[in-house]
């Protein structure tokens, strides 16, 4: 029998969407915190993006089923925790061309990074926050003052 | 003897729910659509962090979250007065809003440095999405204070009627010297009060609207009644620790128009008992 991995357990859950953001995947959000694997039991900790983010029992109940599938004899338990803060530094790079897959652009991300909020559609760093709060609590309203389109931004949180 | 936290947590849990549930009964109404999403989205964000709230008040009090958000009795209640207020009109909502956000972020900025693990976790979360309320309530702040005659008078009107209300948010707590004296809240709310005034003071100030803030309530004063509406009377008594009009709430003493909020708000969970989505 296989021996179960953190890191096998981590590459299942690679494959947990966002519900809101189905093509970003949990990891590349920095919503999967840690793995443990304790005796007979994995635990998993999750940050939640936004407090009122509706999404989050459904994450929970997919990270709980991906869990179940990799290890059907094990016990998983998932929970969200506040400590770390989440905050829109913990995206890696894959996040970004995920966002911009669905048309949402990146936010402000740390120094060394992307400093511009640009346009998903055109490319044009010429946009403007028309609304800090769009259609869900980590998204913004934005405009695109090249190809006059309104897109939708992750919101910087940090 | 009750557990000092409890006291605490429930007073800040039911500001942000109540407010949350007032400002939700924006949703669909705003005059335009970006607006609509502001108010809908910050009475989502309330709503969520007194869920956070009575997630931790949970585990000292025994009730789960449901129970302690909609199950109790509207005397249990310990959200300030200011929060039930009926939104009224836009120039109202959006006063008490910049009031309140202020003192919110006065109050949790303070927090930071709780001795009580979970909850400085959780102000660690609120305050990263606060600032969002405290931005859209600043911009409309100085929209507002900027322009033509009507707007400007209204809102002035608006900012003088929720004044003493808001003063009411730094009601002292139950069993605030023990909350103190264990580092669960770093500072008596008196000193936030005063921290509070000397914020909102200079920003008031700057847009020539010292008047509203121009005295300070005394106990069993009638100086901060509101100018126009009849709405922001007090409901309880005065006394020697009740700072000025529209207190009560900490105590669990509402106005008139906390029952029918509290009548819909949990019309469904009295409706159908364990309900669950």
């Amino acid at each position: 029998m296989k021996t179960l991995t953190v890191d096998a357990v981590r590459d299942a859950l690679r494959a947990v969407m966002d519900p809101e953001i189905p093509t970003a995947s949990i990891l590349d959000l920095g919503i999967l915190h840690d793995v443990r694997l304790t005796g007979d039991r994995i635990e998993i900790d999750l940050l939640p993006t936004f407090a009122g983010c509706p999404a989050l029992d459904l994450i929970r109940e997919d990270v709980e089923e991906a869990a179940r599938a990799l290890a059907p004899d094990t016990d998983v338990v998932v929970r969200f925790i506040n400590d770390p803060p989440w905050t829109t530094d913990r995206l890696n790079q894959e996040a970004s061309a995920a966002l911009k897959a669905y048309g949402i652009s990146s936010p402000l991300l740390q120094i060394g990074r992307a400093q511009q909020i640009t346009c998903p559609y055109c490319g044009s760093d010429q946009t403007v926050e028309e609304s800090a709060f769009g259609p869900t609590p980590c998204r913004t309203i934005r405009y695109c003052n090249s190809c006059r389109n309104p897109f939708e931004g992750f919101k910087t949180k940090r | 003897m009750s557990d000092p936290r409890a006291s605490l947590l429930f007073a800040l849990a039911d500001d942000e729910l109540i407010m949350g549930h007032r400002l939700s009964e924006w949703t669909g109404w705003v005059p335009y659509i970006e607006e609509d999403l502001a108010l809908s989205s910050i009475a989502q964000d309330e709503i969520a962090h007194a869920r956070m709230l009575l997630d931790i008040l949970s585990v000292i009090d025994g009730r789960d979250p449901d129970a302690l958000a909609l199950g109790r009795a509207p005397s249990e209640y310990r959200n300030a007065i200011l929060c039930e207020l009926p939104n009224t009109d836009f120039a109202f909502t959006l006063a008490r809003h910049w009031l309140y956000d202020h003192a919110d972020d006065v109050r949790l900025r303070s927090l930071q440095e709780s001795s009580f693990k979970e909850l400085r976790e959780a102000v660690a979360v609120m305050l990263l999405e606060e600032r969002y309320h405290l931005e859209h309530a600043d911009a409309w702040f100085r929209r507002l204070a900027d322009c033509p005659v009507e707007a400007r008078h209204r809102f002035g009107e608006a900012l003088a009627a929720a004044m003493g209300p808001a003063e009411a948010l730094f009601e002292p707590l139950d069993d605030e010297s023990a909350i103190v004296s264990a580092g669960i809240a770093p500072a008596y709310t008196e000193e936030l009060h005063d921290e509070w005034r000397a914020r909102i003071g200079g920003m008031l100030d700057e847009v020539g609207f010292d008047q509203v803030l121009a005295s300070r309530a005394e106990p069993a004063t009638g100086e901060m009644v509101p100018t126009s509406s009849g709405e922001i009377e007090a409901s309880g008594e005065a006394e020697a620790r009740t700072p000025s009009v529209g207190a009560g709430g900490r105590r669990g003493e509402h106005s008139e128009h906390f029952e029918p909020l509290w009548l819909e708000m949990t019309a469904l969970y009295r409706a159908h008992p364990g309900a669950r989505w």
